[in-house]
């Protein structure tokens, strides 16, 4: 394997680990907004990771501009599916939030 | 490095597996909201890694299109009467 | 290849095993969240199956569409019947088992017949595909959904013009704004409609342009349409209007109506009925399909004879 092929591998390595552990906040945590709160930021970090392993793989740049896109927008819809979600939980329990 | 792209899509899909615990389990309903999460983000991941491995760029625009539908899903779930009644976890269930 | 191996047998495990929580689980709520991720997990399935036009499709009409107007109708029987909310239907539960056996069977038989199939050139799927040139395009799947089985293509639109007559016809008459419209809403909402829905314009246009020779065309873009349009609606920027206007009736009826009309013309020009001049056509067809498929998707969703800005 090239070097370009280990430090991919590396970096997809580390987003599965942020994966992980997102997944293990998601499952382990007391609750709703504790996991939410790991489930984004774990996976929006790991989703990069990815991103960009696949980046270094890729043919062109095209490629690349395409997987940034991708990654934003995955950012966009986590960001906004959090604090939709959170406000729902807050608000169905009779509580403010503004 | 296509050992490594099986292997890390394994890896993701066990994740997905194990992430349905939750919304199988709940309690609440944001907690089954949270699988449209998970899953947005997981599945945008693998299709990206599969388009390397199968050598398919289309496969790139299929996870943008996941993207934009996960921002309207997640809309679509909170669109749900929000009912300051009572604390409904169980009839939830 | 052992490794694709374990990939393919994960899907199809999580496929059954969402099924079965789908239709066995004990809440409605919880079994519309495991459909729509039954639908993304399918469309990986069509991914591994290297048919990336069918993955778009399932995503964006199966899990996305649907599973929005699947949540729509939870809501709405919710407000009807608030005291059965946790209930699901528990119909006749002795035909599960019968029904099941059948339904293997007959997979099973589909599945036997397939591998029963002669290999190569005599298949239909050989045939067109060493036609393909002569389509104008080079994409496969919009070769065959344009070109060899237009008559399929034309007669879809024609289901989805009746199904959305359909709803018309059984609509409770007063006009219900989906949206909601009693809480305040975050302002985070008015920033994601800003880039999103810009986005799924572009998106929408790219995947009918891409169509004739990546996987993409009509009605995948049209459904990315109908899902910006779902948003709108969703946030009350898109309300229901009391009558269809009369641009929205001829955006309903412009793909079945450039379709046909350009299958006539060719027709009367000498050649065979729904075949199309050349790449031109192609686009323009597939151009007025595509808004014809996003419209009443969207009307499906508001539950609306027609949709207007909300500043109207």
């Amino acid at each position: 394997m090239s070097v370009l092929e280990i430090v991919s591998t590396g970096l997809l390595a580390a987003g599965c680990f942020f994966y992980l552990a997102g997944t293990i906040g998601l499952l382990r945590f007391p609750d709703v907004h504790s996991r939410l709160h790991a489930l984004t930021k774990a996976d929006n970090v790991g989703l990069f990771l990815v991103c960009l392993a696949l980046t270094l793989l890729g043919e062109s740049l095209r490629v690349a501009l395409l997987l940034l896109l991708i990654w934003l927008l995955g950012l966009l819809a986590a960001t906004v599916s959090c604090h939709l979600i959170a406000r729902h939980s807050i608000r169905r329990k009779g509580g403010r939030s503004g | 490095m296509n050992t490594a792209l099986s292997l890390a899509v394994i890896f993701l899909i066990i994740n997905l597996a194990a992430g349905l615990v939750r919304v199988a389990r709940g309690p609440s309903p944001e907690d089954r909201m949270l699988a449209a999460l998970l899953f947005g983000s997981t599945t945008v991941a693998v299709l990206l890694i599969l388009a390397q491995l199968m050598e398919i760029p289309a496969l790139r625009d299929v996870a943008l299109l996941f993207g934009l539908l996960a921002a309207i899903i997640s809309v679509a779930f909170v669109a749900l009467p929000a009912d300051h009644d009572r604390d409904e976890e169980d009839s939830w269930r | 290849m052992g490794i694709s191996l374990v990939i393919d047998v994960l899907l199809a495990l999580g496929l059954v095993g969402l099924a079965l929580q789908v239709v066995a689980g004990p809440s409605l709520f919880r079994s519309i969240v495991l459909f729509v991720v039954f639908g993304l997990v399918m469309a990986l399935a069509w991914a591994r199956l290297h048919a990336p036009d069918l993955a778009m499709a399932e995503a964006a009409i199966g899990a996305g569409i649907t599973g929005a107007l699947l949540l729509m109708t939870y809501r709405r029987l919710v407000e009807l019947n608030p005291e059965k909310r946790g209930e699901t239907y528990l119909g006749s539960r002795w035909l599960a088992a019968p029904v099941g056996v059948l339904t293997g069977v007959l997979v099973g038989l589909i599945g036997w017949a397939a591998l029963q199939l002669p290999p190569g050139d005599t298949t239909a799927g050989t045939l067109a595909r060493d036609a393909l040139d002569e389509t104008g395009v080079s994409n496969p799947v919009t070769g065959v959904l344009l070109v060899f089985r237009g008559y399929d293509t034309l007669l879809e639109m024609g289901v989805l013009l009746l199904a959305f007559l359909g709803a018309r016809a059984v609509a409770s008459g007063r006009a219900h704004s989906p949206g909601t419209s009693e809480v305040s809403e975050p302002a985070l909402v008015g920033a994601l409609l800003s880039l999103v829905v810009p986005l799924t314009i572009l998106v929408g246009i790219y995947l009918l342009r891409a169509g004739g020779h990546a996987p993409g065309g009509a009605f995948q873009a049209g459904a990315v349409l109908a899902a910006g349009g779902v948003l709108l609606s969703l946030t009350g920027r898109l309300v229901p209007t009391d009558h269809t206007p009369l641009v929205q009736r001829l955006v309903l009826v412009l793909g079945l109506l450039v379709f046909s009309g350009m299958g006539l013309f060719m027709l009367f020009a000498g050649s065979a009925m729904l075949s199309l001049p050349g790449t031109w056509a192609i686009y323009l067809v597939e151009t007025a399909l595509m808004i014809s498929i996003a419209l009443p998707l969207a009307l499906l969703f508001a539950q609306a004879p027609g949709l207007k800005g909300r500043g109207h």
